[in-house]
């Protein structure tokens, strides 16, 4: 009984580990190095790891939880608030009926797939930005940031792959 | 515990709307009204502040490492170079305590009111703002340090920004190729005034130039002053390209690889709204005494 009881908390524990892992990504995209221009074309880690989330382990990530991380981003960023939530929560919503498509496949398939949903994403962005600014964003900077994020995907799923391994349990 | 399945299955079935639904409104909210967001970006970055100062340590750390190896290797190069330099400077030092001496005594003949005393807070940039949106970052230094909205934000090149956003220990600061960020300037020399107009570009844009102006690439641009968000006089940047009557401005400081921030409180209240001013150190006016004191020969 009491080993089922422990066995329940450190299974509830678990489930938060996608959501710390995707907000260590938002942290870490925001940090300021000091490249020319970086801050423009940061590459979008947060999403790198809601994707793995929503293949791998999507019940560990949960709508609600989803949201809160757009919404740190959004605070971390200093950009506009609601847009990475809404960004992350669309996403979800496209990925997840998708997963059964990824979830057994080899990686490079399931990296192609991102490149397709960083390309979206950044799409998004770019409309949603021109409309809120009325302006024109920079084309060039939003591609470039697509093919950082796609670039730093490999590193981050990596990563990911070590810690779903080492804390989450298959399900 | 019956009732709580169904109530459980229900919130899981609407969550993702609802939370869309939401997240659509904060961004026509904060659209409207940004004011009403500033508190909770306020309180968050004040929270965050001490961890992504541990973060962005080792970045920092890495950066100077990478500058000293380059630096040894250019050694001799540098040194050539600041020989140069400080022969160069040596001379503009004797011009300075002569002008400095000679504007003492003119301002005395004028009575004029001594300039405000102005002070530093020296910050360490903490966080870069992502993506298309906005150009800013986070310092780590907040009201707890004497920093106010509206002080202007510099590195030892030039203006980099003015600071908006407040919290105890942490601030925000727009930077002036920010979309919304509007600096007043004067073309050095000719005096003529023009409004610094971020885009999200590397290069702001001037505005509001008069009609048939003389500005020229390679002219210097400087605050005037005007608005009273920052004093005149401070180095923004200079020409850099003038396309279809639209002027490009590259700044003097290097917005995209800022590290420590001064900001400077010169006592202006300006155009923002300031429900704290803290340690703003004013001069009373009138007061007759010269600030630059005659060196004594």
């Amino acid at each position: 009984m009491r080993a089922a009881v422990a066995r329940r908390r450190e299974w509830s524990a678990v489930r938060i580990v996608p959501t710390i892992t995707t907000l260590i990504l938002a942290m870490l995209s925001v940090l300021p190095l000091r490249f020319p221009n970086y801050a423009a074309v940061a590459p979008l880690l947060a999403l790198a790891g809601l994707y793995y989330w929503t293949i791998y382990r999507p019940e560990f990530l949960p709508p609600s939880f989803v949201f809160l991380c757009g919404f740190v981003l959004d605070l971390l960023s200093g950009g506009p608030l609601g847009v990475s939530s809404l960004l992350f929560l669309l996403t979800r919503v496209v990925v997840l009926p998708q997963r059964r498509f990824f979830v057994d496949r080899l990686f490079p398939f399931v990296w192609g797939g991102f490149t397709l949903l960083a390309a979206g994403a950044i799409a998004f962005l770019w409309v949603l930005g021109s409309m809120l600014t009325g302006a024109m964003l920079d084309m060039r900077a939003a591609s470039l940031q697509w093919v950082l994020t796609v670039a730093c995907f490999p590193a981050v799923a990596y990563l990911l792959m070590r810690v779903q391994r080492a804390f989450v349990p298959s399900s | 515990m019956r009732l709580a399945v169904p109530v459980k299955m229900l919130s899981q079935r609407f969550a993702l709307p609802v939370l869309v639904f939401a997240s659509v409104v904060m961004v026509v909210l904060g659209k409207a009204d940004t004011l009403l967001f500033e508190r909770v970006r306020v309180v968050f970055a004040d929270l965050v502040s001490p961890v992504l100062g541990i973060v962005s340590q080792p970045v920092a750390a890495v950066d100077q490492l990478l500058d000293q190896v380059q630096g040894t290797f250019a050694l001799s190069a540098e040194n050539a170079q600041l020989r140069q330099d400080n022969a160069r400077l040596v001379q503009w030092q004797q011009v300075a305590q002569g002008l400095t001496v000679e504007n003492a005594r003119l301002r005395e003949l004028l009575n004029l009111a001594p300039d405000p005393s102005v002070s530093f807070v020296s910050t360490r940039v903490i966080a870069n703002s992502g993506g298309s949106f906005v150009r800013s970052v986070l310092i780590d230094g907040g009201s707890r340090e004497g920093i106010a909205r509206g002080q202007a934000a510099m590195t030892g090149a030039g203006l980099v920004g003015r600071v908006t956003e407040v919290g105890d220990r942490a601030a925000r600061v727009l930077l002036v190729t920010d979309l919304n960020s509007r600096v007043p300037v004067a073309v050095d020399g000719s005096r003529e005034r023009a409004v610094l107009a971020g885009d999200n570009s590397d290069r702001p844009r001037l505005l509001y130039l008069p009609a048939r102006t003389t500005v020229k690439v390679g002219d210097r641009l400087v605050s005037s002053g005007n608005g009273g968000i920052f004093p005149p006089g401070l180095p923004v940047g200079e020409v850099a390209a003038i396309e279809d009557g639209i002027v490009r401005v590259e700044p003097y400081a290097e917005l995209s690889r800022l590290d420590y921030l001064r900001i400077v409180n010169y006592g202006l209240s300006g155009v923002l709204p300031q429900p704290v001013m803290p340690r703003a150190v004013k001069a009373p006016r009138g007061n007759r005494e010269p600030t630059l004191r005659e060196p004594t020969p």
